[in-house]
């Protein structure tokens, strides 16, 4: 475990270092979530809702779903890619360590930085607009949440792993990992809430993992379920995972029994 | 025209090497074909999901929100298409390509902006050029005067576009880093998906002033709509007439400054 501690203390010295790309970083994706939420807000116009959300529920939304991108999107899947493609992971197989462990370690220093400044850039935009934002006033809906963001973070970094994977048979996994990615964002309700679309897509995209990424944590978060219905939706979201993360370590196993360390 | 005509060539020659490459990686070109149109699809769907329970959005109908939306995809797919170079100008530079660039009898600015050509994107534009079409025929009657007020902001758009490219291939010459500053240019783009009246005053005035956006991807939209006043037009048209030698100027002092960043 110590061997994690030390990789996750060195990935944020490394980050924190990088300090202009990780102001650009957060400028962008600030960018997109003023946008998001400026539609939004033209959408409502005068209505009290739309869509089953109020005002304060919807700048409640576009706000977490800057956290959740912080959160749950940031993953390993293009430096696997990469490192299987250079051969740079031979180094990391020879060493006494997990390499999802090692993985994971990276990424939670990776979500340590990117979480601190996307509450800070929440606190700012909460501030700037006045809008009201909607907090749940049970402490049950705060910790049933936090389940299901940590249930999601995980759900995500073993899907994105198991696509990057593919890089052990094919140097251009790039391609359907950038397909993957773009697929998710937009099933997983990163751009706008999955209520908007037609019922009958919307069902279609529930029967997959990735509304629980973000469409369902943020019902949570905003109390649109019931406690019943949450705690549903954390067991459905843990079986997801269990079944991610077999399918991810089998394709791993088999990608390291093929791999014939090309590159350096 | 002869130096033309060797640009021409050049350029040529490199979109064919360009295309022969991702030719070669046909699963990977196909899933970041893939992945371009999943996202035009449900964006698409998306604002066609959201007229089914609004009329308007800032005063816009479904038809015109999505005239913003394809004229932002026309405008921004051109400009991938054309100065797609620039997404690995740090590489570039930090690499020690650029040494290269420089001793090679062709400007090195083009060499690093234009001579790298993602022909995913051409694939992509052809959908995006029909749904304009099918788009432009659900307007109302155009005059021809606004037909070629919005040929021309286009045209000035990617113009204003390939001056942002400029600054960032500068920067790359000059830090050697900042990989991210066309990042920022890609996400800030995002807002240009909608028109910028949907924006509170302080937020457009920025679009429109700050970093232009309004005036690469809603301008020529509005002005199609006849909604774009004679003095914005004027004002788009001298911002890239300024922001063009300006954005070359930097260009030449970040080269002037350059002392090789490889062996």
């Amino acid at each position: 475990m110590k061997t994690y501690w030390v990789a996750y203390q060195i990935a944020l010295q490394e980050t924190l270092q990088r300090r202009s790309t990780l102001i650009m970083d957060r400028l962008g994706g600030f960018a997109v979530v003023v946008s998001l939420y400026s539609f939004w807000i033209a959408l409502i116009g005068n209505k009290a809702t739309f869509l089953g959300y109020t005002r304060a529920e919807m700048l409640t939304y576009v706000l977490a779903l800057n956290i959740l991108r912080s959160f749950v999107f940031t993953g390993r899947g293009w430096q696997l890619v990469g490192e299987i493609s250079t051969g740079k992971i031979s180094s990391y197989l020879v060493r006494p360590l997990s390499y999802q462990g090692y993985a994971l370690a990276l990424d939670l220093a990776q979500k340590t930085v990117h979480v601190a400044a996307a509450f800070f850039e929440v606190g700012l935009l909460a501030l700037l607009v006045r809008g009201g934002l909607f907090l749940p006033s049970d402490p049950a809906t705060w910790i049933l949440f936090g389940v299901a963001v940590l249930l999601s973070s995980l759900l995500f970094f073993f899907l994105e792993f198991m696509v990057s994977s593919l890089a052990f048979w094919t140097s251009e996994s790039g391609g359907p990992l950038f397909c993957f990615e773009l697929f998710l964002q937009f099933a997983a309700g990163a751009f706008f809430p999955l209520d908007v679309l037609p019922l009958a897509l919307r069902r279609a995209l529930e029967a997959t993992p990735f509304p629980y990424m973000v469409y369902f944590p943020v019902r949570i978060f905003l109390e649109k379920v019931s406690p019943v219905e949450a705690l549903r939706i954390l067991g459905m979201e843990a079986l997801w995972l269990a079944a991610v993360y077999a399918a991810a370590m089998t394709v791993w196993r088999r990608g390291v029994r093929s791999y014939a360390a090309e590159g350096g | 025209m002869t130096t033309l005509r060797k640009y021409w060539r050049i350029w040529l020659r490199t979109a064919s090497m360009a295309m022969q490459a991702q030719l070669t990686y046909r699963l990977g070109s196909f899933g970041f074909l893939l992945g371009k149109m999943i996202r035009l699809f449900f964006f698409f769907a998306f604002m066609a999901a959201v007229f089914s329970h609004v009329e308007t959005v800032a005063g816009y109908s479904l038809i015109e929100t999505a005239l913003f939306f394809m004229t932002f995809n026309l405008v921004d797919m051109t400009a991938q298409i054309l100065f797609r170079g620039v997404y690995g100008a740090r590489r570039t530079v930090s690499e020690g390509d650029f040494d290269f660039y420089l001793v090679q009898p062709c400007s090195p600015l083009f060499r690093m902006t234009c001579s790298s050509v993602d022909f995913l994107d051409i694939i992509t534009i052809i959908p995006v050029i029909v749904m304009t079409g099918m788009v432009f025929a659900r307007l109302p009657p155009l005059g021809w005067q606004s037909c070629v007020a919005y040929g021309l902001l286009m045209v000035n758009g990617v113009a204003l576009i390939y001056a942002i490219h400029v600054l960032v291939a500068a920067l790359a010459v000059r830090t050697q880093e900042l990989e991210s500053a066309i990042w920022i240019y890609r996400d800030v783009m995002f807002m240009g998906k909608f028109p910028v009246d949907v924006y509170a005053p302080a937020v457009r005035w920025a679009l429109t002033v700050g970093v232009p956006i309004a005036v690469m991807t809603t301008f020529p939209a509005k002005a199609l709509l006849g909604r774009l006043s004679a003095a914005w037009i004027i004002y788009a048209f001298a911002l890239t007439a300024a922001a063009l030698p300006l954005s070359w100027l930097f260009w030449r002092d970040s080269v002037a400054r350059y002392t090789s960043s490889s062996s």
